[in-house]
């Protein structure tokens, strides 16, 4: 029996490929139904997401469990197997662990860190066990990778950082502010972005958000969807004078928020920061503005920087995330080998001790008047004997079961010693 | 404190606990070090300056230690130990102290007890400063790093700044004006040169000036961070000149 994973991912194959191949719900079911119902696999798991279509399964010849589970997509989904074959990857046993335990820690993923893979892994792993496609191994497996991606999710920060404009924005906010909540929004002009950023402000408590525009209709409209307030164009600076945070992302060729005008806003008020975030190109705030006071300002280009830096950021931590992994499949892997070299070291044990007890006992028949210091010293030097010549056999089963090579060795000792088979 | 830098780096909070535990162990150790020395002397351990210093390291320790619980700001220790390090080491360097004569007037016991805790506070002070400069300079540069990610927001630490300069100021100047009483009475005098006197002086006017800015001027955030960072200096080189220089609170 062989623990492997195979399939394609956005890695490797292309968007279009992956699209024709991603499976629903019902019909991983019946997929399922068919593989393990049809003895093809012992267990199996169905990943199919828009990023990757794998398939997790136990079987005696993982090669043909595998060319069986995609010649069945294929048919299914009427793809021509020769492209699929092209791109598909196999891993078998620790890599397949090591493979496991990444997708769900989102190592794999497209953008690392992404947080949506682990739902859909455990979706996945739950729709398998609600077709009974699972079993003791592949339980097994995913639990712990579960628990591999908390732990990773926990220890290191790749999913800490903003990956998007909007996102960095808002965080950049809130490394200036003590909170945002009760913070005071300008929203000048209109864009998907700017709108986006908007939006995740509110969600972070920033409150009253204030529209400008010089449509006044598209103002109203937008204060409406922001549950905010719309304000006329002409008071574009009373509105910067009242607020902590300003978005622009107008087509305004000449920037809008001028130096004067936040040089006036900036007088009398205080300590509080006042801070830009220019979504526009060209630019609405003009260029200097940071230099008066506590104004700071982020155009798109600063911004992209900083999702560049907090890229990187990510891929660091990912680095330390890949040793975590590291780490897991060894254990795991370990765990695996004890759970199957065990119940071998008990036999042989047995085996060992019920010779040694019978060979004491034909001995003390022969000798009816031993004393009971002649009794203890037969005892212990059989019980020694004993010990000894097990002791190398169990070393060397537990060190190959960690080396992940134990099978042939469970084999031998199995042969050499007469046990028997206890499953 | 290495184990708090390595947290800084590394940010493993595995790292973050050992170094919060050896913090822990470091001033346990450092309670009953104290407590032994107040027993042998039958009176609190403050006779020389290098002990005062110890025992403001002890203060600032466990305030650390408080905020850190606190406010969760998990990088604080990796600002103030390597503060508290240094006065450590310079308590430890200095020469051992004679019981000094004019010590027993329980005026004297207030004015240390109250300079104390005042310098306490402006250790605080000085590492909210120093995290405001570098948090601020990272967003200026618009090139967010390690620190960016690690360290409260700007008004946090300005706030920090602040309301740590408020708690001490007091301290420092309740405490510099039971000193300058008690030289009168003692010396006869109120300012014969003394340096340690001197440059506390010094350091009062600095923090003096700083908050009536924040107060009445609308100082704040890189300004008043600066006048944090010039008044902690002169905190040290006050000490350095008690420590090290001859007068009044030294041997």
């Amino acid at each position: 029996m062989a623990l492997f994973a195979a399939g394609l991912s956005h890695k490797n194959a292309p968007l279009a490929l992956r699209e024709q191949l991603a499976a629903d719900e019902s019909k991983v079911r019946e997929i399922l139904r068919d593989l393990v119902g049809g003895g093809a696999l012992r267990e199996a798991v169905i990943l199919s997401t828009c990023n990757r279509v794998e398939i997790y399964g136990v079987a005696e010849v993982p090669g043909e469990a595998r060319a069986a589970a995609f010649g069945h997509l294929c048919r299914q989904r009427g793809v021509g197997t020769a492209a699929v074959d092209d791109v598909l990857y196999t891993y078998a046993e620790d890599e397949a662990i090591r493979h496991a335990f990444r997708v769900a820690a989102s190592l794999d993923s497209m953008m690392i860190g992404e947080p949506q893979i682990l739902g859909q892994v455990k979706d996945a792993f739950a729709l398998a066990q609600a077709c009974e496609a699972v079993g003791p191994a592949l339980h097994t497996l995913f639990t712990q990778a579960f628990a591999v991606a908390k732990r990773v999710r926990t220890e290191t920060d790749i999913a800490r950082h903003a990956v998007s404009v909007s996102f960095a924005a808002v965080e950049l906010a809130r490394k200036i502010f003590t909170g945002l909540t009760g913070r005071a929004v300008l929203l000048v002009g209109a864009g998907k972005m700017s709108e986006l950023a908007a939006k995740h402000l509110v969600e972070q408590g920033a409150f009253p958000i204030y529209v400008v525009n010089r449509t006044w209709a598209r103002a109203q409209e937008m204060a409406r969807a922001l549950a905010g307030t719309a304000v006329p164009f002409e008071e574009l600076p009373t509105a910067v004078a009242a607020v902590d945070i300003v978005i622009t992302s107008t087509g305004a060729p000449m920037p809008i928020v001028t130096r004067r005008i936040v040089a006036d806003a900036v007088r009398g008020r205080g300590t509080r920061p006042l801070f830009f975030i220019d979504i526009a190109v060209p630019r609405d705030v003009e260029a200097g503005v940071e230099e008066l006071g506590d104004v700071y300002r982020y155009d798109l280009d600063d911004l992209r920087q900083v999702v560049d830096a907090n890229i990187r950021e990510r891929l660091r931590e990912a680095q330390r995330a890949e040793g975590i992994i590291e780490r897991e499949v060894t254990k795991f892997r370990a765990r695996l080998g004890d759970v199957e070299i065990i119940p071998t070291i008990v036999s042989l044990r047995e085996r060992l001790e019920e010779i040694r007890a019978g060979e004491v006992r034909k001995t003390l028949a022969r000798l009816p008047d031993a004393s009971p210091e002649t009794l203890a010293a037969i005892e212990a030097l059989s019980a020694g004997i004993v010990n000894k010549i097990l002791h190398v056999p169990i070393t060397k089963l537990r060190e190959s079961s960690r080396a992940g090579a134990h099978r042939s060795w469970l084999e031998s000792v199995h042969e050499l010693f007469g046990l028997r088979r206890r499953s | 404190m290495g184990l708090a830098l390595a947290h800084l780096v590394q940010r493993q909070p595995l790292v973050h606990r050992l170094a919060m535990l050896a913090t822990l162990v470091g001033w346990i150790a450092h309670t009953l070090a104290l407590l032994v020395l107040a027993l042998q002397l039958g009176r609190p351990p403050v006779v020389s300056l290098a002990n005062a210093v110890s025992v403001v390291v002890w203060v600032v320790v466990l305030l650390e230690m408080l905020v850190e619980r606190q406010s969760g700001v998990s990088v604080l220790g990796a600002f103030v130990l390597p503060v508290v390090v240094m006065l450590s080491l310079k308590s430890s360097v200095a020469r051992p102290a004679a019981l000094a004569p004019a010590l027993g007037n329980a005026w004297l016991w207030i004015h240390i007890a109250l300079a104390l805790v005042g310098i306490a506070a402006f250790v605080l002070n000085f590492a909210g400063a120093i995290m405001y400069l570098v948090q601020e300079r990272e967003i200026r540069a618009k090139r967010p790093g390690r620190f960016y990610h690690r360290l409260p927001p700007l008004e946090t630490l300005d706030h920090w700044t602040y309301r740590t300069l408020a708690l001490g100021f007091p301290f420092l100047t309740t405490g510099l004006i039971l000193g300058a009483v008690w030289a009168r009475t003692a010396w006869g005098s109120v300012f014969t040169f003394d340096p340690l006197a001197f440059f506390s002086l010094v350091a009062w006017v600095i923090y003096a000036g700083t908050l009536a800015g924040r107060a009445a001027g609308g100082w704040h955030g890189r300004r008043a961070a600066y006048f944090a960072i010039f008044g902690f200096a002169a905190l040290v080189i006050t000490l350095g000149a008690g420590l090290f220089l001859p007068g009044r609170h030294g041997a």
